[in-house]
């Protein structure tokens, strides 16, 4: 690997019978990266499994919600000069194998953001997650079509991989509401460069998704919303 | 208006007065939020001090009973101050959240 510097952000949010796993998965990898762990006001003992295992991590004083402890992450990668930074989820969902794929078009400088993509056709990810989320992630990706003219296929994949000038943007102006695909859609109105990889993702090992099923259309009408308003913003 | 109503409108203006003097006195609430109180209750003090100012006002807007004006522009006044109260929270929530970051990140550096 080159002399670029890479920074795996890792939000944590109650993830004790995880943190460890996905600390030592992302150390088996060959590639020199560094990482840091949000913990993001956890109420379970990850504080005191980060501290026994002397991980590197930024405790948030206090619940920001994974939008606010991943744009954390991007001020402390902006701020210490990474090229690239990884969103990489805490949960055991993304896998590590994935990074230097994921890294890859932005080392070639083809791409601004990469998403770990599940859905990409022709090549699937055995872990789909339920029927109904499928469908939702539809709706998003076909109302992303229609707001920014391209096809996104995993709207909500929090896997991604960014160069150091969408680091400097997110640092500063990070959709922190409905951040998985209301990022997407601002980084493609500013003229950023985004495309998708297609990665494979686990049943989560442990905790529970942000989205729950009975929020599920509440956070549909937001993003969708949210969307449109991103879209009717004038950006130069 | 009969009497009874005039007195029971005057004591509601002296107490958002001394309400809001009270709060100010005590730092519970900013100059910037009393005006818009202080403003609703002497327009109030007006309607009761002019006599026949209800009633012009009514008449101008189109009511029938005064009372339906007064409830309609209550309810439109209420919603204007919730409007700005969903703005100003919206901003105080970005304000803290950079401040919960920031001092976040200072505090993991000085370990």
């Amino acid at each position: 690997m080159s002399e670029r510097k890479i920074i795996v952000i890792i939000p944590a949010y109650n993830e004790e019978d995880s943190i460890v796993s996905t600390y030592k998965k992302l150390q088996d990898l060959n590639e020199q990266v560094d990482y840091v762990i949000i913990n993001d006001g956890s109420t379970d003992k990850t504080a005191e499994i980060i501290e026994e295992n002397n991980l590197s991590c930024i405790p948030l004083v206090a619940n920001l919600g994974i939008g606010g402890a991943v744009q954390t992450g991007y001020k402390y990668a902006f701020e210490n000069n990474y090229d690239i930074a990884i969103q990489f989820d805490g949960d055991g969902q993304h896998d590590a194998s994935y990074i230097k794929n994921i890294i890859s078009p932005i080392i070639s400088d083809e791409v601004d953001m990469v998403v770990g993509s599940r859905f990409i056709e022709g090549k699937e990810s055995s872990f789909q997650s339920s029927k109904a989320r499928r469908i939702g992630i539809n709706l998003i990706s076909f109302i992303i079509k229609i707001a920014t003219g391209k096809k996104i296929y995993d709207t909500t994949s929090g896997f991604r991989a960014v160069n150091k000038k969408v680091i400097a943007e997110f640092a500063h102006n990070y959709p922190v509401e409905y951040p998985e695909p209301v990022s997407t859609v601002y980084l493609l109105k500013k003229g950023y460069r985004v495309s998708e990889i297609p990665v494979e993702m686990n049943e989560r090992i442990a905790g529970t998704s942000s989205i729950s099923t009975w929020k599920s259309v509440y956070y549909m009408v937001n993003v969708i919303l949210s969307i449109i308003i991103y879209s009717l913003r004038r950006y130069k | 208006m009969n009497l009874n109503l005039k007195i029971m409108a005057l004591c509601a203006i002296l107490a958002i007065y001394i309400a809001m003097t009270l709060l100010l006195r005590k730092n519970r609430i900013s100059v910037k939020y009393s005006i818009v109180w202080y403003f609703s209750a002497t327009l109030l003090l007006l309607t009761l001090l002019i006599p026949g100012f209800l009633e012009m006002l009514t008449h101008l807007t189109g009511f029938v009973v005064s009372s339906n004006m007064i409830f309609s522009f209550l309810i439109v006044m209420l919603i204007f101050i919730n409007i700005s109260l969903t703005v100003i929270v919206s901003n105080q929530s970005d304000k803290i959240r950079v401040l919960i970051q920031e001092v976040s990140i200072l505090k993991a550096k000085k370990k």
